[in-house]
């Protein structure tokens, strides 16, 4: 052992090993797909006299163990899929708070840090689980029942346009309608998405497509999926379902030439295009798919060798706001007859009202939506200086651009859609509600329906190894050896349970506020204990 | 809230709330009801002969130490009725609204727990907490009992024909707990099997059966997979030795007790065993050894020497017609005959000395190499039937027609041009390489008492040896950087007295000693230099030769002067025995492929086994003492057999999955196999293995590539 030479103890994660529970049994070796532990063998040596004078007698014995290995490249990521299969608690990562791979990592190997996952900083208790719906019809006006009342939770997808704008004349007395307003979808007011295939396993992104199919087939939960920049299987650009999916376009333009070849063939139109221009989880940069991650497959349905697929960070088409209206935005509304709306997706960022001030004098009437994703969104893979320290939170900013919105009178105009770390708390109803009525028309969450799958990552560094194409439970990899352990249907079935809950709890909280549509601007409902972010926020402060 | 007892008529119609909490009354309305008319009504009977408003009936219960609660109805309620209800009877006859498409409004019967409710006519949008249900014996009974009492309380007797038509009621009832629980959900993989995309939305580019592993798998759907790998690895000491010498195979035969197959396969390799391997070798072999992790290094040294009196076997192999000629007798030229004379070849063997065995005769001093062992040794080489040709020069001439002569022809010269650097006195010099071929021929040459060598390698080492034996009394060993020779040669000369002095440079060499360039002076009567030698190619046309006087050859040792020519030993690069003998072997083998029309070997050696695949931790160390006590065939107990199965069955008995067999194979060797449809890929083989014999591989960089 010398000085430089990195040791356990400058880990994130250390193997816990109990040799007095370990059977040898082999499973946790077997499973660990990182390479991280592995089996050696010990010595246990002993010098010892026990006779009456002094007489030595060795104890020598050499003893199979499992051991963690340590290296900058096999370290543990603390899945703990080990303690999983171990039949006899023998063994566990535990978090090392002296860790200090950052470091070890960069010097020896002369490069970014790069990791999936999330941002791991932001451990505290967020702002949004702060927020309390504060304001609860009683005796001013009566509150409702989530059981017994109906409730219109439908938000809109696409451009609205005011009364007065709409193209209505009167002839002979009558309204009629003299030129077809903007096309607007109205869906359920939660969209999943977007995560690329290529990020995700085949067999999680057909989860997610067929649990999006199932909540609206079956549980008639409206809810919508964007399909992330990775392409698009063309079975499902043929079949009926594609009506769910929201169609995303991002700098890289990834598979984007079997979508326009598909659509002659397309029974259904589309539920929307998203042009992707940021992420909240690693603003500035484009998409990052690590070429471990780049399978046949991947490379058929993108189009590109295998190597790492780095998008721009810009569209390189585009230079200024009022250049991507006109471009991307008349584009793709021509290209599907104006009948599938055209939203946009942004990073959340200081600049992010002006952005959204600018959209909103829209002429053409074609901007279908303003997407913004806070600090806390996921990623496949990043620098993980981009995922800690680069972003934006999305409360204020959410709030801040429905300000400026209501400050014009347009708000509702472009819908404002919020994301970024919503349900990290597992509560996604919750964070939904108090986004609603701090401005938003719906929100989208990614990672959560992950974690719902079988991710076992959190937000404080647990796992969060999405970029090395090992991912230990089949859903950030295309290794077939890894995909296989993810159970499709299970994956499915989690989802569209979680919704089923997640929609009754909707109704628990909008029925106290009395509403029976979604709360959308009602931040009277919401109160706040801390008097500098109740003011930030224009809610109610209370102690 | 009337208790029992209590008689309330109302005539006319009543606003909300008639009958709320009714806890035994009996109440008469005489017209319309309000909204929750019934309202948690408890026990009683409410009786109503027009319509009631929303939520009628709601939570209504049943305390079973009071009769039921009734509720009657002539003509309808309104939405929501029977909200949340958990007992008691409610009875809306629908009189007048057959015709409508409900007579409780819409979604009524929300939460609806327990309790009746009979109707008469249609009713929709009723919750899924209930069922709906044609009357049985009991239900009829009831109602035929009660409507001609409700009928007379509210004065409309004259209905009481219409109303006793059975087939036009139905009841509510509310589903049990149990019922409730079921959901009607169709399973997420009967979904998918029946109305997703048929063969799912990737199976046009992925082959996939939809199959679920475990995190645990065998066979294919193993993360890793084993292989039992026997000497795919070089050992140390095998990789470090110039001739290949697999010492862990030789103790391998010695631990199942194959003495004399021990002994005798190192005589595949080296026909020196004890005279280089036991004496002259400085065993690079030994400086590796995995053993060197625990205590000390494997005595290999000592078990080259046990196959001294070894017999030449293997020399029976048919004659072949092939001449081979070898220019040299010693190291590498001995050992190129002997594996040609194994082979079959007919060997001629020309020597320039009066005796067979080169430098090895001539320079080595008796001390470091017994003269016994070397002509025990030299004498099995010659008994193989090669015919040596001693004091026999060769030229041009010669040369030309050796190789006119011979199928293949081995340079085998070795160096014998002494080295001399041409300062001031260097005719003073005595050549050391002169001066040992002397003293091993035991013309005794002459020195001083004081004597300075030139040169600290270990050719000068072996002059300093000479000339203590020779007679001198204080010898000095200079050299202008660290000394070259081996640590053990240094502490053999420093046992004699000699000193070794670095870095000196030498200025001139006069009658008083050697003079050093910073002006001190090193006195000496006699001044012998040692700084290498050269070979003598004379006999090789000028374009045989680089700039530098070396044999132009490639990597199969091939002159390219003329392909049938090959270099060794000394003749390419001075280096030690051992490297000689390892030319000796490689050239006599490409000599035979070449012969033989197959494609020549560049000796490429398999990689050393990486050191921590070779489990030290299984052998306890030994102290030195103990070590030297030991016999050189108990040497076996101390090899760590690196990369070679010492099939010990350790992988055998620890596999969890008891996936491993040994296999035994006719031809006397064995093999593990391990099971794939049994092996979970856990590694813990490869990683008890103490020899580093079992291999991991990676199936998820496998599949990867697929």
């Amino acid at each position: 052992m010398k000085v430089n030479k990195i040791s356990r103890d400058d880990l994130d994660w250390k193997i816990a090993y109990r040799p007095d529970r370990c059977t040898l049994c082999g499973k946790c070796v077997a499973a660990c797909p990182f390479k991280s532990i592995e089996v050696g063998v010990e010595k246990r040596r002993k010098v010892i006299s026990d006779h009456f004078t002094p007489e030595p007698k060795i104890e020598f014995k050499t003893i199979p163990v499992i051991r963690q290995k340590v290296n900058e490249y096999e370290f543990c990521s603390g899945c703990g899929i080990c303690e999983r299969v171990c039949p006899n608690e023998a063994i566990n990562p535990e978090r090392n708070s002296d860790s200090r791979l950052g470091a070890k990592y960069r010097a020896t190997v002369a490069d970014p840090y790069k990791r999936g996952g999330r941002a791991n900083l932001s451990t505290g208790e967020r702002t949004l689980d702060k927020i309390r719906v504060g304001r609860i019809s009683q005796m001013t006006d009566p509150s409702l029942d989530a059981l017994r009342h109906t409730f219109d939770m439908l938000a809109p997808f696409g451009r609205v346009l005011p009364a007065g704008e709409m193209p209505f004349d009167i002839q002979n007395g009558k309204l009629v309608m003299n030129d077809a307003p903007p096309k607007v979808n109205w869906i359920y007011p939660i969209v999943i998405g977007d995560m690329s295939i290529g990020a995700l396993s085949w067999r999680m992104w057909e989860a997610m497509a067929i649990a999006t199919a199932y909540l609206n087939e079956e549980c008639g939960i409206p809810i919508r999926m964007c399909s992330g920049e990775g392409g698009v299987p063309v079975r499902l650009l043929k079949s009926k379902y594609l009506k769910y999916t929201i169609l995303q376009i991002a700098s890289g333009h990834f598979g984007w030439n079997r979508i326009i070849n598909a659509m002659p063939y397309m029974q259904e139109l589309p539920a929307g295009v998203l042009i992707k221009i940021g992420q909240g989880a690693k603003p500035g940069d484009g998409g990052l798919l690590q070429a471990k991650k780049v399978a046949p497959h991947i490379s058929e349905i993108r189009g590109v060798p295998k190597a790492d697929l780095l998008s721009p960070p810009n569209h390189q088409g585009l230079y200024s706001i009022e250049e991507s209206v006109q471009k991307m935005f008349l584009s793709f509304n021509a290209a599907f007859k104006f009948q599938v709306p055209v939203s946009i997706k942004v990073a959340a960022s200081s600049t992010s009202v002006s952005v959204y001030n600018n959209l909103l004098r829209d002429p053409y009437n074609i901007v279908g939506g303003f997407f913004m994703d806070g600090i806390n969104g996921g990623t496949g893979a990043a620098n993980e200086i981009s995922l800690d320290h680069t972003g934006h939170p999305i409360v204020s900013k959410l709030r801040d651009c429905y300000n400026a919105a209501v400050h014009q009178g347009k708000q509702g105009q472009i819908p404002l859609w919020a994301g970024g770390g919503l349900g990290q708390n597992w509560n996604l109803a919750a964070d939904a509600f108090k986004m609603m009525a701090l401005g938003a028309n719906g929100v989208f969450t990614g990672k959560l329906m992950l974690q719902l799958a079988g991710c076992v990552g959190n937000d404080k560094g647990k796992c969060n190894a999405c970029n090395t194409g090992l991912c230990p439970v089949g859903i950030c990899t295309q290794n077939p050896a890894l995909v296989k352990r993810l159970d499709i249907d299970k994956a499915a079935e989690h989802i569209v349970n979680y919704f089923i809950s997640t929609d009754y709890e909707l109704k628990k909280m909008l029925a106290p506020i009395g509403n029976s549509s979604l709360p959308v601007g009602r931040s009277d409902c919401l109160i706040y204990e801390d008097k500098a972010v109740a003011d930030r926020l224009n809610i109610q402060y209370s102690c | 809230m009337g208790m029992f007892g209590t008689e309330i008529e109302i005539e006319g119609s009543a606003p909300a709330d008639v009958g709320w909490l009714n806890a035994g009354a009996d109440i008469v309305l005489k017209g319309d009801g309000g909204d929750t008319t019934a309202h948690c009504a408890a026990t009683g009977n409410i009786y109503v002969s027009g319509r009631t408003g929303t939520r009628s009936g709601a939570l209504m219960k049943d305390d079973p130490k009071f009769p039921a609660p009734e509720f009657w109805v002539l003509r309808k309620t309104g939405s929501f009725s029977f909200e949340f209800m958990g007992g008691g009877i409610g009875v809306i006859c629908g009189l007048g609204y057959e015709d409508k498409d409900s007579v409780m409004g819409d979604r009524s019967c929300v939460g609806m727990v327990g309790g009746t409710v009979y109707f008469r006519g249609k009713a929709k949008g009723l919750s899924e907490d209930v069922w709906v249900m044609d009357l049985d014996e009991n239900d009829k009974e009831f109602l035929k009992e009660g409507l001609p009492r409700f009928l007379k309380k509210i004065d409309k007797t004259d209905s009481l024909e219409t109303l006793s038509d059975m087939s036009q009621w139905k009841k509510v009832v509310a589903k049990t707990y149990e019922e409730r629980a079921v959901k009607s959900l169709i399973p997420m993989h009967d979904f998918r099997m029946e109305r997703w995309v048929e063969g799912g939305i990737f199976g046009d580019i992925i082959d996939e059966d939809y199959y679920v592993a475990d995190y645990v798998e065998t066979d294919e759907n193993r993360l890793k997979y084993p292989e039992w790998q026997n000497a795919h690895y070089s050992a140390p000491c095998e990789y470090n030795c110039p001739v290949f010498i697999p010492t862990q195979k030789r103790i391998s035969l010695l631990r199942q007790d194959r003495l004399q197959e021990a002994l005798e396969l190192i005589l595949d390799y080296s026909p020196f065993p004890a005279s280089v391997c036991g004496q002259v070798c400085p065993n690079l072999c030994q400086d590796i050894c995995s053993r060197k992790h625990v205590d000390i290094p494997v005595k290999i040294k000592e078990l080259g020497q046990l196959s001294k009196t070894v017999e030449a076997k293997g020399f029976d192999a048919e004659q072949k017609k092939e001449k081979v000629a070898i220019i040299g007798s010693g190291g590498a030229g001995l050992t190129a005959a002997w594996h040609l004379r194994k082979m079959g070849y007919q060997v001629d063997v020309f020597e320039q000395d009066s005796v067979i065995g080169g430098k090895l005769k001539q320079v080595i001093p008796n001390e470091r190499l017994a003269n016994e062992v070397l002509e025990t040794e030299i004498k099995r080489i010659l008994d193989t039937g090669l015919n040596a040709h001693t004091n026999t020069l060769v030229d041009k001439k010669k040369f030309k027609e050796i190789t006119d002569n011979f199928d293949a022809v081995v340079i085998a010269v070795g160096a014998h041009i002494p080295v001399v650097i041409p300062f001031e006195g260097h005719e003073r010099l005595v050549k050391g390489l002169d001066f040992l071929k002397e003293v091993n021929k035991g013309q005794n040459p002459e020195v001083g008492e004081k004597v300075v060598v030139i040169g600290a390698g270990n050719a000068a080492m072996d002059v300093v040896i000479g000339a203590y034996e020779m007679g001198a009394k204080e010898v000095t060993a200079i050299d202008i950087q660290k000394p070259a020779a081996f640590d053990v040669e240094i502490e053999h000369v420093k046992k004699l007295g000699a000193k070794i002095l670095w870095p000196r440079y030498t200025d001139k060499v006069t009658e008083k000693g050697v003079h050093l360039k910073d002006g001190t002076l090193l006195e000496a009567d006699t001044v012998i230099i040692a700084i290498g030698d050269r070979p003598d190619f004379g006999f090789l046309d000028r374009d045989w030769l680089t700039e530098k006087g070396l044999v132009k050859m490639n990597e199969y040792l091939q002159c390219e002067g003329n392909n049938k020519v090959f270099m060794t030993g000394d003749a390419i690069k001075q280096g030690l025995f051992t490297h000689a003998l390892g030319d000796g072997r490689k050239a006599a083998i490409n000599i035979d492929k070449m012969l033989q029309g197959r494609k020549l070997d560049n000796f490429e050696k398999a990689p050393v086994i990486p050191q921590d695949k070779v489990k030290n931790e299984y052998y306890h160390p030994l102290n030195a003492q103990s070590v030297s006590e030991m016999e050189a065939g108990d040497e076996t107990m101390r090899c760590m057999s690196c990369g070679f199965c010492r099939d010990c069955s350790f992988c055998l008995e620890v596999c969890p999955e008891q996936a491993i067999t040994r296999v035994a194979n006719a031809d006397g060797t064995f093999e593990y196999i391990s099971n794939p449809s049994k092996c979970i890929g856990c590694g813990i083989c490869a990683g008890v293995c103490p020899c580093g014999v079992w291999e991991m591989y990676d199936m998820v960089d496998k599949m990867m590539e697929s």
